[in-house]
């Protein structure tokens, strides 16, 4: 388990640092973050499942401006783990998928705390960084840079090993508890979260044409797999 | 990469590959000023060789705020370079490169994000979602080529328009035409969206049954999507909504 969480903490900080402080490449979205952890923890298929559904719950939060987003990388490292975790124990059951994903904003609302934490600090470091300049020590503009990466680095390995652990924790002691009736009835909330996603992700792209292109295209798909399931 | 010809070339290229490190310090009170002045301090020891006074005004310049989409951001810094490069050779006002940065970063903070954050990133998301159903893998790739094909692109070619000129920065500005671009994709991310929402209400929602409970189940699958979408229009956070359902698990649990 030891050399997991190390993998786990290493791609969480290469993740974290994509988030914000370098390249924007989308390596910390909720796809790509769920699905390497459920990888990391023996089931990369249960990760994304979990990460599919992420991916979408927080588009409607933009990162503008002083604003900062949920941490939905944070939530897909706890769902990644928890669900690779879950499927080789109790089973990645409906009850138990639900239950995750729901978990999973508490996770998204403490990384946004830890999120805030790092940039006051970097207020700090962009002060000593600008009185140093003002003595005359240009270099100190890279090393102010340096501190704020490896800051946000840091932070984001030591976030990742968090709630790795809080995901391991939930799939082995939390869950367990909960027998298969009772994780039956919390499945009936599951329905609601992709769509939530969905509602996320219309919700950016609403403009005037894309209301009923929206809906139009749901209802086809829709029949479509109504169709496809009805000959079985 | 465009470099002028006071600037080697080298220090053209160290300025762009820095530019990915624009949020390397984000913080509250002067936002990107420490990425920008990072970014852009190759150049400006180039422009103000053995001329250490004028390199340390130039360095202060670049520490005051600034903000923009960090994407835009490379537009904003190829132009400042040249217009140090005018500031170093006496041409120009070194005043004129806050007035242009200022001018021009909120203007493209707010293009970008509506870009980048409204319209590439819902596209790229949704369709890697959907890829994905199919391999996870598959799915990644896809939402990484969308997103990172569209992003770097144009990262490169405001880069490399900035580094021409302020002018030929806001003539490429207008070429690229993002409104329109912008609209185009909310449209495919709506069409996307559809068939997710689709996917998704076919298999959680269909139990068996006839049309009539089909037909039923869609409704009452779009009219949570309908409610969802109030719901973020009037400022209700994603997570708010979550943190409700998961109050209903626990009452249900509890039960």
């Amino acid at each position: 388990m030891t050399w997991r969480f190390i993998l786990a903490i290493l791609l969480g900080g290469v993740c974290y640092l994509d988030r914000t402080a370098a390249c924007q490449l989308m390596l910390h979205r909720p796809l790509v973050v769920a699905t390497l952890m459920g990888a990391v923890f023996g089931n990369m298929g249960a990760g994304a499942q979990v990460g599919v559904v992420l991916e979408l719950i927080y588009l409607a939060r933009l990162p503008v401006g002083a604003s900062i987003p949920p941490d939905d990388t944070g939530a897909a490292v706890f769902g990644g783990t928890a669900a690779a975790m879950s499927s080789s124990s109790i089973g990645l059951d409906a009850g138990s998928f639900t239950a995750l994903l729901l978990l999973s904003v508490v996770v998204a609302e403490a990384g946004k705390v830890a999120d805030r934490f790092v940039r006051k600090i970097n207020v700090r470091i962009a002060r000593l960084t600008a009185e140093s300049v003002d003595r005359g020590d240009v270099q100190s503009v890279e090393q102010g840079l340096l501190a704020g990466l490896t800051l946000f680095a840091v932070t984001g390995m030591l976030l990742a090993l968090v709630f790795s652990g809080a995901g391991v924790m939930v799939s082995r002691e939390l869950l367990p508890r909960f027998g298969p009736a009772s994780r039956g009835s919390f499945a009936i909330l599951l329905p609601a979260i992709p769509l939530l996603g969905a509602a996320a992700a219309y919700s950016c792209s609403r403009t005037e044409r894309t209301a009923a292109v929206f809906f139009l295209t749901m209802a086809a798909v829709f029949g479509g797999t109504v169709l496809l399931r009805w000959p079985a | 990469m465009t470099t002028t010809s006071a600037l080697a070339k080298r220090s053209g290229i160290a300025v762009w590959k820095r530019q990915f490190l624009l949020q390397g310090c984000w913080n509250y009170e002067g936002m990107q000023n420490v990425g920008f002045a990072y970014a852009i301090l190759p150049a400006l020891r180039d422009l103000y060789a053995n001329r250490p006074e004028e390199s340390l005004k130039a360095v202060k310049r670049h520490l005051e705020f600034f903000n923009t989409q960090p994407a835009m951001g490379a537009l904003i810094l190829g132009a400042s370079v040249r217009l140090e490069e005018r500031v170093a050779a006496g041409d120009a006002d070194p005043r004129s490169i806050g007035t242009f940065k200022v001018g021009l970063m909120g203007s493209l903070g707010a293009i970008g994000d509506s870009f980048f954050w409204g319209a590439l990133r819902p596209v790229a998301s949704v369709a890697g979602a959907l890829v994905a159903l199919l391999h996870p893998l598959l799915g990644i790739a896809a939402m990484l080529l969308l997103y990172n094909g569209v992003h770097l692109t144009l990262r490169r070619r405001g880069f490399d328009a900035g580094m021409k000129g302020p002018d030929e920065a806001v003539g490429w500005l207008k070429r690229a035409a993002l409104n329109v671009r912008t609209d185009d994709r909310k449209l495919l991310a709506a069409i996307l969206a559809g068939a997710y929402a689709g996917i998704f209400a076919g298999r959680l929602m269909v139990q068996g049954g006839g049309a009539p409970q089909a037909l039923a189940s869609l409704l009452v699958a779009a009219a949570a999507v309908h409610l969802f979408a109030v719901l973020f229009r009037k400022a209700v956070s994603p997570s708010e909504i979550l943190s409700f359902l998961l109050f209903v698990g626990v009452l249900i649990l509890w039960r």
